[in-house]
């Protein structure tokens, strides 16, 4: 094993560590009931899970395109889109801060906001 | 370029696209945008280390200028670009460094370097620094696919050498 190698190994280790550690912390499930939606870095919605009905609605892409957002016993979900991916689809309910629901193709992003307060 | 080279860099461009497609229709376990196997990129990293710098990138933005049209992804492809930009420099590079017996660690720099492109343009494109929070996963995913395509390339490329007379 060469030199190089050594370093370039140590580099890959300590940078995986690193991230591993970043999701223990983050990755556990989130109790916050408070959410944003946000359009183009833009909050479009900013909701409190906790006393929202059961609902669905509509967020119209301004450029073209949509996404179902689904709320449903207190949990956030996007149940339907057009895009070709449905990534965000597959990626289901909101969990967890460090996992936000992301459609890249229409710029959309479901997170649990930052300030806690009711 | 002699015909011989073209039709060998055609006939992985071609490889690179079919194991592309057949991915698609995997179910993606992890259903996150940018996490995925990458089972294409074999051939990056087998190309890596056998062509120029040159003709790994002709095979490389062929195959996902065909891979975008074929699956009708064509928005992906500012990720995917980009990605496979940062991914190929920093596998170039370490290339010089990392020998043939270690071919998976390169391929886990390049993975790994794969998704920082990916959530740099994510970042751009929608503005927020909110797709940030999948960077650590992305880089636990790459390293695993890394290492996987990796193991896949290194098997590959010790079959070849005898073969080619090297």
């Amino acid at each position: 094993m060469t030199k190089g190698v050594k370093i370039i190994g140590a580099v890959v280790l300590l940078v995986l560590a690193a991230a591993i550690v970043v999701v223990m912390l983050n990755f556990r499930t989130s109790d916050n009931t408070h959410i944003v939606i946000l359009q183009n870095n833009k909050v479009i919605y900013s909701l409190d899970l906790s006393k929202e009905k059961d609902r669905s609605f509509r967020i119209e892409s301004p450029d073209g395109g949509w996404n179902e957002v689904k709320i449903e016993n207190g949990k956030i979900c996007i149940a339907d889109a057009d895009c070709p991916d449905q990534t965000c689809v597959h990626t289901g309910v909101l969990r967890s801060e460090g996992v936000p629901i992301v459609c890249l193709p229409h710029k959309l992003v479901i997170r649990f906001s930052d300030e806690e307060s009711s | 370029m002699k015909a011989g080279k073209l039709t060998k860099l055609a006939l992985l461009t071609a490889l690179a696209l079919i194991i592309f497609i057949v991915e698609l229709h995997f179910p993606n376990l992890i259903p996150l945008p940018g996490v995925k196997l990458g089972l294409a990129n074999i051939i990056t990293v087998y190309a890596v280390y056998k062509y120029s710098a040159k003709e790994v990138a002709l095979i490389v933005v062929s195959r996902l200028l065909l891979g975008a049209f074929f699956s009708g992804n064509v928005s992906a492809l500012m990720y995917s670009g980009a990605g496979a930009a940062l991914c190929l420099i920093g596998m170039l590079l370490v290339k010089k460094v990392i020998p043939y017996k270690y071919i998976w660690l390169s391929s886990i720099v390049g993975a790994v370097l794969h998704n920082t492109g990916q959530i740099i343009v994510a970042v751009l494109i929608v503005g927020s620094f909110a797709v940030v929070s999948y960077y650590p996963i992305l880089i636990i995913s790459g390293c695993i696919a890394g290492a996987f395509t990796g193991i896949c390339a290194q098997l590959l490329v010790k079959r070849e050498l005898p073969e080619n007379g090297k």
